[in-house]
């Protein structure tokens, strides 16, 4: 029923949908915690 | 010495042998700012990534409620193939791309874990 062309594209066609179709994990988050102060109360061992 | 690597062994990511448990603040802020130096470059190629990917998802579904053979199905088809090469031309490096997205990500993921580890961690030493 296909032309040529289209036969031969067939395959091909299926290949780029399966690689291209990956999909991806939401984009990870900032880090947003400031943290840049150590708590006053806290002696953190070195 | 060491040239006698079994070459069936998977090499680790470099970032699991430098981004290791953190044990002080000052460590913490040297993965956050790790971490934020390769952000934007991540969120920019992620956000690309994704709009590819969503490109062709949506062709592979229109081509799934198409009967093969039918000319609407090979019009999917050749949309396919036209965005592929334009995809190729705009971007040569589309692969590399690809591939340093995903290492992106797992090595970000990874620093970020380590950091919520830590501030874990921390927030339970209060108690």
């Amino acid at each position: 029923p296909l032309d040529a062309s289209a036969s031969g594209d067939v395959s091909c066609v299926d290949e780029i949908l399966k690689e291209m179709t990956h999909s991806w994990p939401p984009p990870l988050t900032a880090i947003h915690t400031p943290c840049k102060t150590e708590p006053s109360k806290f002696p953190f061992p070195t | 010495t060491a040239s006698m690597e079994p070459s069936s062994t998977i090499e680790l990511p470099d970032y699991l042998i430098k981004y290791i448990a953190i044990v002080s603040y000052e460590q913490r802020q040297n993965y956050k700012d790790d971490f934020n130096a390769e952000y934007d470059e991540y969120r920019a190629l992620h956000a690309r990534m994704e709009t590819v990917a969503r490109r062709f998802i949506k062709l592979d579904a229109q081509r799934k409620r198409l009967s093969p053979g039918s000319k609407e199905y090979q019009n999917v088809h050749e949309e396919v193939l036209q965005e592929y090469q334009k995809i190729k031309q705009s971007s040569p490096n589309y692969h590399e791309e690809k591939y340093r997205c995903e290492y992106l990500h797992n090595k970000l993921a990874h620093i970020k874990r380590l950091i919520g580890e830590f501030d874990q961690q921390q927030a339970e030493s209060w108690h």
